[in-house]
């Protein structure tokens, strides 16, 4: 029986509606609880503000496409080296570091939940194998059928059981955590040369379009009663003018669920561009906020962009494809059997350079005009609009008008003409970072009732404490403190165990990879399904078989079972 | 001041040496806190040299640093080196030179891969052959070498000048294969002979003085040209491939059969 208490915390706890008060906090076999034994170890956070452990709910960390960008990058490895230390593996690498360099850099800014945002079902046993190796942090996959077949047939029949019985089926058989969409039937349009220009396209052989998909996905999560709604990235990312194929998306979702929303549109950023080509591009934050807001079923993470180095990577191969032909720098798309593909190339977000000027605007504006920051999170979509170690800035940005002023004086000239960032005055609270960082990501990903993102009694021990003094700190005008104080968590607690402190790395953890398992009918079990068997035999170079992630490849996991409606 | 370093006798001499502490401003405070990687052993500076001083030196370019003995595995030698001298009697290991912004190293004897790669300034001289990737960049590297001088008068390997963004390069003797790929500025004069050279090229100028086998096709001839000593030379501009305006002069050529 290990014990811990966190003595004198300034406790920051969203989701229990606790807001700056200063308590302790007592931990038992790596749950909160009530109250503990005069043994405990104790940590004295000093009054300093105290946080349930960081979420990131849109990130990738881990899997062939993470790998593939760092073959393709030698030259990032450069950055970031750090010899093998006590608990810690040897490191390096920037915006695709090495899995052991992302695991302590999250420990250090206090995160301790990560979604990998896209795995490719046929590449599930290396995503988890670098699960495995990620060892301060608590797991999950979302798994993508933007271009399966099977689905697709479903879709276009109109038989939404089947679509939601083949989830169920790869869900369970890749332990994946929940469904992603990347440009839904876009990609598979391409491998054919097409692409699809919005949602009311059609994907040549399938005679389905990204809208039907959609909405079919949408009816399927909410029939496995999937924790986690349907994570989308939309159609048409990166190119000017496409808010209006978002908002086109944004207003067909349904509202199914009371308890979370019923749709995760990811990397808004990259989808709110107006203009009709690079010349005339132009924020379009405004409308696609104004969406969200009034649609409470919708979820978004912001994407944002941050100048300097970074390697983006999508399923979305099209999308990688044109980017490259306007860098001209290294590219590389991969197909990944009849599910998806994947398209990575690196990339310099430059300040000289407009577009990229008004891209950093816009994740901020949608930041500030969401009004409800349950509903807007905070991502880079790591690494593709920055690496994650930018967060702590992104914080400061969003918390202080000076320093958004300050950085905007700094970008291209003309992009005041482009954007509305300097006339937004809004300046977030502790509290509304809180949710932006951790309670909201937490209850989008429905993971709250596990115990995370919160620290009532019963919940997941993943506390962090950073070196903050909220009463004495003004983020508006302090903003280098607020920076420096999230880039380094005084303590980070992960499972009742302390794992970092002030930038030390404690101890070799391990993870809990979390996954979902529905719960379906046996006449709906598609392992038996002779017309999906024949799928597999007729058009896969692979068989059904290699699919199964077998259990070797979870060290240790929580099977998150749900009653499916069919 | 001169800082004599002799190799002294090792149980394994095949066991590379990590010396990017082989570098006079380091050198020119003295060498007690100087130490070497052998394999993954951390030693002291005098545990594998014998070392002599001779004099003091006001500032770095005053430091002359001679190396002798059996220096073949000695890798890094000179890395980040900002001024001063560095003699190197025998053979050198890879990595001689790298990111060398002033200063002079001159080898005696061979130098290993990666001889002078990613230089920014200063002159090296290599009297017998380098390896491959002489005077390149690094991998994914976009610009290698930016600046400075390199100059090898045996034969240099493969890659030779990859990436090569400013400074010059001449090669007395042959060059491997590919030879000046992905030019971006510079020049590069080979006086032997070479193949396949400046591939994907996009600015600067290379001269062949020898035989160009395996000439690349996307290279476009534009005449004739005069090279040093009124040698007749054939000059080609590309890599057309990758739209670029770069200049190649070869004596002879011949393309791939």
């Amino acid at each position: 029986m290990s014990e811990l208490l966190v003595k004198n915390a300034y406790v920051i706890d969203p989701i229990n509606r606790i807001d700056g008060e200063v308590m302790d906090i007592a931990v038992r076999d790596g749950r909160i609880v009530e109250d503990v034994g005069p043994k405990a170890e104790v940590i004295d956070a000093e009054g300093c503000l105290t946080l349930p452990g960081g979420v990131d709910s849109h990130t990738h960390v881990c899997g062939t496409k993470v790998n593939f960008g760092r073959y393709m990058s030698p030259e990032d490895m450069r950055a970031g080296r750090e010899v093998r230390r006590g608990v810690k593996h040897a490191t390096s690498g920037y915006s695709v570091p090495t899995t052991y360099a992302n695991s302590y850099r999250y420990a250090l800014m206090g995160y301790t939940t990560l979604l990998e945002g896209a795995m490719a079902p046929l590449e599930a046993r290396h995503t988890h194998e670098e699960f495995s190796a990620t060892p301060l942090q608590d797991m999950m996959a979302n798994t993508l059928f933007d271009g399966n077949w099977g689905v697709m047939k479903a879709v276009s029949e109109g038989d939404i059981e089947r679509v939601a019985a083949i989830v169920g089926w790869t869900l369970s058989a890749v332990k994946g955590f929940g469904i992603k969409l990347t440009n839904p039937g876009g990609t598979e349009a391409w491998g054919y040369g097409k692409d699809l220009r919005c949602i009311k396209d059609e994907v040549p052989h399938f005679g389905v379009t990204p809208a039907e998909i959609i909405e079919a996905m949408i009816r399927a999560c909410e029939m496995l009663r999937l924790p986690h709604s349907v994570h989308l990235h939309c159609n048409n990312l990166g190119t000017p003018g496409n808010y209006s194929c978002t908002v086109g998306t944004f207003n067909l979702v349904p509202d199914l669920n009371e308890k979370r929303q019923s749709l995760y549109a990811t990397h808004v950023q990259f989808h709110s561009y107006g203009g009709s080509d690079w010349k005339t591009f132009c924020s379009k934050a405004e409308p696609v906020a104004y969406t969200v807001n009034n649609r409470p079923q919708i979820v978004i993470d912001m994407g944002q962009v941050m100048f300097g180095k970074t390697t983006t990577m999508t399923a979305d191969g099209p999308m990688e494809f044109n980017l490259y032909r306007l860098h001209h720098n290294k590219w590389s798309n991969h197909d990944v059997e009849l599910e998806t593909g994947s398209g990575i190339i690196p990339v310099l977000y430059r300040k000289k350079n407009l577009v990229n000027s008004i891209m950093w605007a816009i994740g901020l504006e949608l930041g500030l005009l969401v009004k409800d920051p349950w509903r807007c999170l905070l991502t880079t979509d790591n690494p593709n609009g920055a690496p994650f170690v930018k967060y702590p800035e992104i914080i400061a940005l969003l918390m202080s008008k000076k320093y958004r002023d300050a950085e905007f004086a700094t970008v291209h000239r003309r992009t005041e003409s482009r954007v509305d960032l300097p006339a937004l005055d809004r300046e977030l609270d502790w509290n509304e970072i809180a949710v932006m960082t951790r309670a909201g990501q937490a209850k989008a990903l429905g993971i709250v009732d596990i115990g995370k993102g919160h620290l009532g009694i019963g919940a997941e021990a993943d506390i962090a404490v950073y070196p903050l003094k909220v009463g004495e700190i003004d983020p508006a005008q302090e903003y280098q403190k607020v920076i420096d104080g999230f880039a380094r968590a005084k303590w980070t607690v992960k499972r009742g165990r302390p794992v970092a402190r002030d930038g030390e790395i404690l101890v070799h953890g391990e993870n809990t990879t979390i996954w979902v398992d529905p719960k379906i009918s046996p006449e709906r079990d598609m392992s038996r399904d002779p017309e999906f068997t024949e799928m597999f035999n007729h058009w896969y170079s692979v068989r059904m078989s290699n699919y199964p992630v077998q259990d070797e490849y979870l060290k240790r996991h929580l099977r998150m079972e749900t009653e499916a409606a069919i | 001041m001169r800082v004599v370093l002799t190799m002294k006798k090792r149980t394994n001499p095949h066991i590379p040496i990590e010396a990017e502490t082989i570098n006079p401003a380091f050198l020119r405070w003295g060498s007690d806190d100087l130490t070497v990687w052998e394999g993954n052993k951390e030693r002291r500076l005098d545990e594998v040299f014998e070392i002599e001083v001779e004099g003091t030196a006001s500032s770095v370019n005053e430091v002359e640093v001679v190396l002798r003995g059996d220096t073949s595995r000695v890798k890094r030698v000179g890395e980040y080196m900002d001024g001063g001298r560095i003699v190197i009697e025998g053979d050198i290991g890879m990595h001689c030179a790298n990111f060398m912004a002033a200063g002079t190293i001159e080898v005696m004897g061979n130098a290993g891969g990666w001889f002078a790669r990613e230089l920014r300034g200063g002159t090296v001289v290599c009297h017998g052959d380098a390896g491959h990737y002489c005077a390149a960049g690094y991998r994914g590297e976009k610009k290698g070498m930016k600046g400075g001088k390199v100059e090898v008068f045996g034969n240099a390997g493969d890659f030779t000048a990859e990436h090569l963004f400013g400074g010059e390069v001449i090669v007395h003797g042959n060059c491997g294969d590919m030879p000046g790929v992905e030019m971006q500025g510079g020049t590069l004069t080979i006086h032997g002979d070479c193949s396949r050279p400046c591939g994907n090229m996009t600015d600067g100028r290379c001269v062949v003085l020898g035989c160009a086998s395996g000439m690349l096709p996307t290279f476009e001839k534009q005449g004739e040209a005069e090279g040093p000593d009124g040698l007749p030379l054939t000059r080609f501009t590309g890599d057309v491939a990758n739209r670029g305006k770069g200049n190649l002069l070869v004596r002879r050529y011949q393309y791939l059969e």
